[in-house]
């Protein structure tokens, strides 16, 4: 039975991918912070914080005493909405520990034990907001093009071990984290990316899970949900 | 319950039988030939940055199956001491002794 890592699986996007994955026959570990409501006799929730890299070495060394770790979905991530000039420098580096740091820290983590392996995929989100280049969004929009590029460089150094790592962009998908926007900002971003009617939860599960459910040797890639490749 | 040491002599053991595998994997004979005066990076080495890595990452699992306990061998002190612990099998030993001590304190 393969094993995923998927990190922020409290709620939202992270919860659905983890059903996801465990009606597809996976085991899964959930990382997150706050307590996690998901059962399944193939389910195990750890108290994680991913931007505390002491706290990721310990749960992964938890799943790993089971065995090995064939997906990592670093999905944990904040968001803010600040204007560039009016961001405070607490809310910069809340993000980019979250986004950035978060992915590292697990990367790191998870990547030695795939490395023993010779195999495993990772899967990094990031946001249409960075080719986008989103007026309004410059501390997140930043720590998410951290995480594209460190996901390049972690695909080219890790290629040769048989480990891919792919990043995936998503607009506004329906969760908590978007229904405190504004609709006409929501509506205005959706018509950007070709998606007017916007995207639901299940449909981003299914543009993610194209990673793992399509055999592939892709690695180093960055794939965006809408018109924007 | 007290864990029992984990002993230089250990530490040595196990990293030049990961090694020794290594050379049967890189079709690389001379990497069972190693001892502790081997050099791990640079010019004198046999292995390359990417061997170096896996190597790492390979004891690590190594000592947790030794001993129950994850270290991580390329940590903050080590990346930042005079003498690397990655430049010898010696050194490397020493350090890998010192980290798990570390776990049993």
């Amino acid at each position: 039975m393969p094993v995923a890592i998927i990190t922020g699986s409290s709620r939202g996007l992270g919860r659905a991918l983890a059903e996801s994955l465990l009606a597809e026959g996976w085991t899964v570990h959930g990382f997150a912070r706050s307590s996690q409501s998901l059962v399944h006799p193939y389910f195990q929730a750890h108290a994680v914080d991913v931007g505390n890299e002491a706290s990721v070495q310990a749960a992964v060394a938890t799943v790993l005493a089971a065995g090995g770790i064939d997906l990592l979905i670093n999905n944990a991530g904040a968001a803010s909405m600040n204007a560039l000039l009016l961001t405070p420098a607490a809310t910069a580096e809340a993000l980019m520990r979250v986004n950035y740091l978060g992915t590292l820290h697990c990367l790191q983590a998870v990547g030695k034990a795939m490395v023993r392996q010779r195999a495993g995929l990772v899967v990094n989100l990031t946001t249409v907001a960075v080719p986008l280049s989103l007026a309004g969004e410059a501390a997140y929009v930043a720590s998410k093009a951290a995480v594209e590029a460190l996901t390049k460089v972690a695909a080219t150094e890790l290629q040769s071990y048989g480990i891919r790592v792919n990043a995936v962009g998503l607009g506004p998908v329906d969760t908590d984290l978007t229904r405190a926007v504004g609709a006409d900002k929501l509506h205005t971003l959706n018509q950007r990316i070709g998606r007017p009617q916007g995207t639901t939860l299940a449909e981003a599960v299914v543009f993610i899970a194209q990673e793992w459910r399509a055999p592939s040797d892709t690695t180093g890639s960055i794939r965006y949900l809408g018109q924007l490749n | 319950m007290n864990m029992p040491t984990f002993t230089r002599d250990a530490a040595v053991r196990l990293i030049l039988a990961r090694l020794a595998r290594f050379g049967q994997e890189l079709g690389q004979p001379a990497l069972a030939m190693a001892d502790e005066q081997t050099r791990l990076f640079g010019e004198a080495s046999p292995l390359d940055s990417i061997g170096l890595v896996t190597l790492m990452s390979d004891l690590e699992g190594d000592i947790h199956k030794a001993c129950g306990v994850w270290v991580t061998i390329a940590d903050e002190k080590a990346m930042s001491r005079l003498t690397s612990p990655f430049r010898r099998v010696g050194l490397l030993a020493d350090h890998i002794v010192e980290l798990v001590a570390a776990t049993r304190v």
